[in-house]
């Protein structure tokens, strides 16, 4: 019943955003409003129903109907209802299952909130998304289907069908219980709830502006109207993406056991690529907005966003890279191969198809090479080298040797710890500079002067940091730059509240406060650079100041590191969770001073039922502001586990990831906040109209 | 009997004092030596798992990257180098087992090529930015005034865009 409900469901939203493309098309050419009223209600269809058809698989996988295939393969008699949850998107036809309902809920709530205001674009902006949603629920009707079930034939094979064949019965519930898999221990992490849901939110949300974008090409309205409608569909999947990846190294950290948070790893990468040309896209979209410039570069910008959103997928799901992130080969890859060429080549043809037309001719020219704009093009060039560097070591390179030079190569962290540091120092130089600089024309002694408070403040800081964390004087100078691209949104934020305070007489708070209310994009960005460079100091201090060791301890031995002592107590062998997997857990103490300050247990999780990789190694770790210590169990001496082995790192100053990443989550939601003249705008806008004399 | 028990003592010293020289001498020249594990993992850290991709030998879980992690620690202690112990993880496996390949031709194309693309893309952009600015001295402010014609401008009021609408649509019916 569930797999036959979520299968016609799924099929109606098919369906449905195939009719929504077409008669969204057929109607702007037509100019036909009741052909356009009902691809609208067609496509806002498209969400209920992929609610109901994810709804199914969800019941499904709690009720523990293993006679679905898929149920069977992710999920198992032991596994928790929290993981059952997760195991909706823990393998590949249930991921692109709900990859498709995010995307039904985006196209859902663009509908909602911008068919008054954008009633010109809104045609194309249906047929662009509705033809994407309508790839991807046809990859899951026709190749990767979650809904299939089991079942065995007269001539005792077993098939796999939605509905009943005929002559077939079901296999017994009880052996197909007995022989589930359970989910992939990689991704038994409470992160799993909100990192891959996180990811596709900012994969799936770049669809927005990319849909506008094209309607704004496919519609010859090329004014900043379609960046001001997406900036904060754009901002949101931006942070997504932001978060996802952050919360995406926060499981690698806690589950893979190598000590680190960003390995390089191709499939990191895939989504590190589009983050990188959305942010420089938010970049230069303001000076769009606020000087007429670079219509041809913001969307070039967003379409290369969206290629390498469908890239990263395509790189992921295709088999195209191995990774311990990506999804097994199957046989999607040419598909997805197929559409991510189809857009990208649309999508560049139809610009320049408009800019050979002249119509995406700038309002205003540079004035000078040191401005505002020329500092943030200088900005966007530095993300398109980085783009350029790491998809060349991610799969530029590995393809071009293997199918020209006839050899495997592999880029890893020594290609990329290579080639992108000048980048991102060139970044964080350009975001302590930028902000600080007038739009049209600036001077070196203002920009100068402006910088010394900050550099100041800097400075203080990187006093602290060698205070924590001695280090050499060209890193404590890099420090330094990074600290500077935060003490500048600090000092500049001080500055305004300041005049507030003196010219008003607000107190501090509410100076504070009516200042950021005042220009919410402003200093929601200066938040957000602060943040990152939060980030940036975490790092690059976890990175250059790591320090490991291995060593084997009989029990009551200990082995010193960084200040720390760490004494091997004990060993509990062959525990068995809740789950039914078997845990073997070493007991250790870290002493700092003569004091005793933490107990940890390193451990090593036994899945009995998983497939292929059935072993995780658990680290324990126990963090400060200044550090992390962390610990691995890496073997023990059988049976008595008299003396185990264990590989130990410090981490300096690793939690500012974490911590930095949470103020980029606020800053964002600051930026994001509609402003008393937006909200004024909009409810303008959603008045009944009577403009096209469509009834909304 | 005596001159027999002399012969006896003698030759079991010669052979003692034989035995001692001989082992003494292997001793001496035995090359390995005891290597620890993090001199292991600062080599296995530099080498990638040869079977599966994208993960270094130092943290691969698997039985073959133990075995590995073995040798790379017999050969440490047979008196390689780290690089020599790398060289001889790329003649049996390629450049894949590597972070950046040892072969100088890919290693060229593999670290040049990402500049290569950079410096066409800031030749492409500065070559841009003059022609705009020598267009500009002469046509910027009739394609400021073409633009204002043919795009709602920024700064214009939602009133002005749905009145440019509603006069669109009007001529359209």
């Amino acid at each position: 019943m569930l797999a036959e409900l979520g299968f016609i469901a799924t099929f109606l939203a098919f369906l449905a955003a195939l009719y929504a493309a077409g008669m969204a098309f057929y109607g702007v050419r037509r100019r036909d409003d009741r052909l356009l009223l009902s691809a609208r209600n067609a496509a806002l269809a498209t969400f209920p129903l992929m609610s109901v058809s994810l709804g199914a698989l969800l019941i499904a996988l709690v009720t523990q109907q293993y006679q679905i295939a898929y149920v069977w393969n992710v999920t198992d008699p032991n596994t928790p209802t929290f993981f059952r949850i997760t195991a909706l998107w823990g393998a590949q036809a249930g991921s692109l299952l709900f990859w498709s309902g995010i995307m039904s809920a985006f196209a859902f709530g663009t509908i909602a909130l911008n068919w008054h205001g954008q009633r010109r674009l809104m045609p194309y902006v249906i047929t662009y998304i509705m033809l994407t949603l309508a790839f991807f629920l046809g990859l899951s009707l026709f190749l990767e289907n979650p809904f299939e079930r089991y079942w065995i034939m007269p001539d005792n094979s077993v098939v796999k069908s939605v509905f009943a064949l005929s002559g077939a019965v079901p296999p017994a519930a009880a052996r197909l219980a007995e022989t589930s898999h359970g989910l992939n221990p990689l991704l038994r992490h409470f992160g799993m709830i909100v990192h891959p849901p996180l990811l596709y939110m900012g994969f799936v949300g770049f669809i927005i502006p990319f849909a506008f974008a094209m309607a704004a090409l496919a519609s010859g309205d090329l004014s900043t109207g379609w960046i001001k409608a997406t900036r904060r569909w754009t901002l949101l999947a931006w942070v997504s993406l932001s978060l996802g990846l952050v919360l995406g190294g926060r499981w690698a950290y806690d589950v893979l056991g190598w000590g680190g948070w960003w390995g390089w790893d191709p499939v990191e990468n895939a989504a590190f690529l589009p983050w990188l040309l959305g942010t420089a896209f938010l970049h230069s979209v303001m000076i769009q907005e606020k000087r007429g410039m670079l219509k041809v570069w913001n969307m070039f910008l967003m379409l290369g966003t969206f290629s390498a959103v469908i890239f990263g997928t395509f790189a992921t799901r295709s088999g195209l890279v191995d990774s311990v992130h990506s999804f097994a080969r199957s046989g999607i890859g040419f598909p997805l191969f197929f559409f991510w060429f189809s857009v990208t080549a649309v999508s560049v043809g139809m610009l320049l198809w408009r800019w050979r037309r002249g119509e995406l001719r700038d309002d205003r020219r540079f004035n000078g090479l040191l401005s505002r704009e020329s500092l943030f093009v200088l900005n966007n060039i530095v993300f398109v080298m980085l783009f350029i560097a790491i998809f060349w070591g991610s799969f530029g390179a590995p393809i071009v040797s293997e199918l020209f030079l006839g050899t495997n190569i592999t880029l890893g962290k020594d290609y990329f710890l290579q080639v992108t540091p000048p980048l991102f120092l060139a970044l964080f130089i350009l975001m302590g500079v930028a902000p600080l600089s007038a739009w049209g024309v600036t001077s070196l002694l203002r920009l100068g002067k402006a910088l010394i408070v900050p550099a100041l403040l800097a400075a203080a800081m990187v006093a602290l940091l060698a205070l924590m964390q001695p280090a050499e004087p060209l890193v404590l100078l890099i420090y330094g730059v990074i600290a500077l691209s935060g003490t500048v949104a600090l000092w500049e934020t001080y500055r305004g509240a300041a005049a507030r305070h003196k010219t008003l007489g607000e107190n501090w708070a509410t100076a504070v406060t009516a200042l950021v209310a005042r220009n919410r994009r402003r200093y929601g960005g200066y938040l957000i650079h602060l943040s990152i460079a939060i980030v940036g100091i975490g790092a690059l201090g976890s990175e250059l100041y790591q320090q490991e060791t291995q060593r084997t301890l009989a029990v009551g031995q200990s082995l010193a590191l960084g200040g720390y002592t760490m004494r091997y107590d004990g060993f509990l062998g062959g525990q068995i969770a809740d789950d039914g997997r078997v845990m073997d857990i070493a007991q250790v103490t870290v002493i700092r001073d003569g004091r005793e300050i933490a107990h940890l247990r390193p451990r090593r999780d036994f899945y009995p039922n998983a497939e292929g990789m059935n072993t995780m190694t658990i680290p324990a770790a126990h963090s400060t502001a200044e550090n992390d210590f962390y610990v691995l169990l890496v073997d023990w001496e059988a049976i008595s586990a008299s003396s185990a082995t264990f590989k130990v790192f410090i981490n300096p100053l690793i939690n500012l990831i974490w911590w930095g990443s949470l103020l980029l989550v606020f800053g964002t939601l600051v930026g994001m906040y509609p402003d008393e003249k937006h909200a004024l705008a909009t409810a303008v806008a959603a008045q009944p109209s009577r403009l096209a004399g469509v009834k909304a | 009997m005596k001159t027999l028990v002399k012969v006896t003592l003698v030759l079991v010293l010669i052979v003692m004092a034989f035995a001692a020289v001989t082992l003494s001498v292997s001793a001496q020249d035995d090359p390995r030596r005891p290597v620890s594990d993090d001199e292991v993992n600062a080599v296995s850290k530099k080498l990638y798992c040869p079977v599966c991709e994208n993960i270094t030998l130092d943290t691969c879980g698997t039985l073959a990257c133990a075995q590995w992690r073995d040798e790379v620690r017999i050969l440490l202690s047979e008196g390689n180098t780290p690089e020599q112990v790398i060289e001889n993880f790329v003649v049996r496996f390629g450049d894949r087992v590597v972070g950046t390949p040892v072969d100088p031709l890919l290693r060229a194309i593999a670290l040049i090529t990402p500049w290569v693309f950079s410096a066409a893309v800031l030749v492409g952009v500065a070559v841009v930015f003059f022609r705009w600015r020598s267009e500009g001295t002469h046509t910027a402010p009739m394609a400021a005034k073409r633009s204002t014609e043919k795009t709602p401008n920024a700064t214009h009021s939602l009133e002005d865009y749905r009145a440019r609408l509603e006069s669109d649509l009007a001529a359209r019916r």
